[in-house]
């Protein structure tokens, strides 16, 4: 198993979630990473901890003990809460997508689900706050210019096209962090579903083979059942 | 229970309603007639006494008795009356007994009853009387004793003929309704086969082809339709059945065989990563279906929007380039125009992607996949074609069907859906979706609706409205 986890003390994470089983797995997952977890299986107890104010992120099933999740975010989000929430339910249609995050969900997942890919969204949603106002990206021997569209490693000028351009500047922006396929499908490609073939990793592979010159060390590496990260160092 | 069932049945209560509308119809036009002629003999008989009466004032007395005797030695049948009869009323020669009690001046009149020698014959008749220069009367009269009995043969006439139609009718009714009352009870046991779930019976039709043969023959259509939606249904869930135990079943004998037999944690760890596979395609499969089923119930026509096929397709095209060249397949792209229709950009994406993804399947090292956006009679569409081995003929219905495999699946992996899902898009869009030989390779083409122009449209069709509008 490949250790992600990273130095430091993470923020604390609540789990609004009724299925026991899930809810203890997903404490064990992201407990394995570091994160403090706290557990509540209603909606009244989950509201009293999100009012807390501990955690830092909210993971919150959308039907619990026959209660609408949702309506914890739109409480919240009434009351001026603005902790990142993710959304998990049974219900995985386009149209629930939307209704979730347009109850103030920030990221929805459709159980079943990879515990990595939640553990990547989870991290996502805490470490959100970027800058997104920067024209120039740095993450170890890489470097972006975003108004020139320039990508260099080291001194070694890096000829992208387009949709290579644009995969690497959502790597850049997520140095040493899992990405899953579904993230990238979703955020780089505006696609809502999962295709059937391996055609992220092809796109991976292509932009790899355009980074990585004969010799230097491989940058982007693959994570075993969860996606892909960005390896460089801080 | 026989008499009561007939009284139901619609076919005897209208012959029964036939037969009461024939008699009243026979009746008035019998009626009719027998006052025509009944009403013209009285007038004819009128007008001969009174024409004879008025001869007769001027006859000698000879020539009256003479003709008085001769008339009592003819008339046999005593229709005929001649009678002279004194101022005062007695008879001198001739018949009736008496004189009849009518006005004497020489018209017409009718009389209820006949004076006769004993008791007066009732029997109606018409007298006319006149009187002599010598004060004596003469009456002249006939019977209706004749007339009276035409009455009575037009309603013995009328009877007899009336009877045996009625008769006939009822008969033709009974025989119409206990032929109907079988037909139904023929369907009402077809039909009571269906609902206890025999769904091969068919109702009855006979040649004929009459109003409940036409019911009946819609009835065997829908649940020939029927029939086949079950058969589909129970295919799909056989699919499903097996698309989900067999990576299940795989699971499980991976798990236990690492609980088993797993010798080192090395061992475990390997076989549930094995397993964890066999589940995650167990859930793609269950993802999948009810993406099918969100898709098909999904009422998302309020979102719709104009949507660009052409720039759809190039986003489509660009991502699965890469996908196509790292297996030696050349895919190209033509999409020159606005091709722009109304829907929800994201479901179209999909259904492209399907399409697309489905064509760089099943094209071999080699080969050429083409996306094609175009306009073709003002209909916006995309055509998706490739030089792989193409659908069977027969299965380019089925090809869309949910979970179909033909046998082109062979190697390829997929839970063949990509082209159910594709197939349920256009349907929410009123699309059509057909596929087609390309000679070699099949052809995918999704069209939609007229192509979208003026207010709806944006830019670049808007500068084609304007072009267009003045022409």
């Amino acid at each position: 198993m490949p250790q992600t986890a990273s130095p430091g003390v993470k923020p604390a994470i609540l789990v609004i979630e009724d299925e026991r089983g899930l809810a203890e797995e997903i404490r064990y997952e992201l407990q394995a990473e570091g994160y403090p977890v706290e557990l509540a299986e209603t909606r009244a107890e989950g509201l009293r901890a999100a009012r807390a104010g501990a955690a830092a992120v909210l993971v919150v099933d959308r039907m619990l003990h026959g209660e609408d999740g949702l309506s914890i975010l739109t409480t919240l989000r009434e009351e001026g809460n603005a902790t990142p929430i993710l959304v998990i339910s049974a219900l995985s249609s386009v149209d629930d997508r939307i209704r979730g995050l347009k109850a103030g969900g920030d990221d929805y997942l459709a159980k079943p689900f990879e515990l990595r890919e939640l553990t990547a969204r989870v991290e996502a949603l805490s470490r959100r706050v970027a800058d997104a106002r920067a024209t120039r990206l740095r993450a170890g021997p890489l470097e972006m210019d975003l108004v020139e569209r320039a990508v260099w490693r080291g001194e070694r000028r890096i000829d992208l096209l387009p949709r290579e351009f644009k995969l690497l500047e959502y790597f850049m922006r997520r140095p040493n962090r899992i990405v899953t396929r579904a993230m990238l499908l979703e955020d780089v490609w505006n696609y809502r579903f999962l295709p059937q073939t391996n055609v992220v990793d092809v796109h991976i592979g292509n932009l790899r083979r355009k980074i990585d010159a004969g010799g230097e060390p491989r940058l982007i590496v693959n994570v075993r059942a969860a996606g892909f990260k960005l390896n460089v160092e801080e | 229970m026989w008499k009561n069932e007939l009284l139901r049945s619609r076919a005897f209560r209208l012959a029964l309603a036939f037969a009461l509308a024939i008699t009243a119809a026979a009746t008035v036009v019998f009626t009719f007639i027998y006052l025509q002629i009944s009403a013209a003999a009285i007038q004819r008989v009128s007008d001969r006494l009174a024409f004879e009466a008025g001869l007769a004032r001027n006859e000698s007395d000879a020539e009256l008795h003479l003709r008085i005797e001769q008339h009592l030695t003819s008339d046999l049948r005593r229709l005929d009356f001649v009678g002279l009869y004194d101022s005062s009323g007695a008879v001198l020669l001739g018949d009736p007994a008496a004189l009849p009690p009518i006005r004497i001046d020489g018209r017409a009149h009718l009389v209820g009853s006949i004076p006769g020698p004993g008791a007066a014959r009732a029997e109606e008749g018409i007298f006319v009387a006149i009187r002599r220069s010598d004060g004596s009367i003469l009456a002249l009269g006939r019977s209706l004793a004749e007339i009276n009995a035409l009455r009575e043969s037009v309603a013995s006439a009328l009877a007899i003929s009336l009877a045996p139609t009625i008769v006939l009718i009822l008969v033709i009714g009974a025989f119409f309704a206990r032929r109907a009352n079988r037909r139904l009870a023929n369907i009402h046991a077809a039909i009571g086969e269906i609902v206890k779930g025999d769904f091969k019976q068919r109702l009855p039709v006979f040649a004929e082809l009459d109003d409940v043969d036409l019911v009946s023959r819609d009835v065997n259509l829908m649940l020939d339709d029927i029939a086949r939606l079950l058969e589909q249904l129970r295919n799909v869930g056989d699919d499903i059945a097996h698309d989900l135990r067999t990576p299940l079943a795989v699971a499980r004998a991976k798990i236990e065989r690492g609980l088993a037999r797993g010798a080192s944690l090395d061992d475990l760890r390997a076989a549930m990563a094995e397993a964890l596979d066999h589940l995650d395609r167990a859930a793609a499969t269950i993802g999948a279906f009810l993406r099918v089923s969100a898709v098909e119930h999904g009422r998302r026509q309020g979102r719709f929007a104009p949507v660009d096929l052409s720039s759809v397709c190039t986003g489509v095209f660009e991502f699965y380039e890469p996908l196509a060249q790292s297996k030696g397949v050349a895919i190209a792209l033509d999409a020159p125009q606005l091709a722009l229709v109304s829907g929800d950009e994201d479901l179209l994406r999909e259904a492209i992607s399907n399409l697309v993804e489905n064509a760089i399947k099943f094209t071999p090292e080699g080969g050429l996949v083409r996306v094609a956006a175009n306009v073709e009679d003002g209909k916006a569409g995309v055509t998706v074609s490739d030089s792989g081995p193409g659908v069977a003929p027969q299965d380019r219905e089925r090809i869309f069907w949910r979970f179909f495999r033909s046998d082109r699946t062979g190697p390829a992996s997929g839970n063949g859906l990509g082209l159910s899902i594709a197939a349920a898009i256009a349907k929410l869009h009123g699309f059509s979706l057909k596929v087609e030989d390309n000679a070699p390779g099949a052809r995918f083409t999704l069209r939609g609706d007229a192509n979208l122009g003026g207010p709806t449209a944006t830019g670049r069709s808007e500068v084609t409205e304007a072009v267009v509008a003045p022409v």
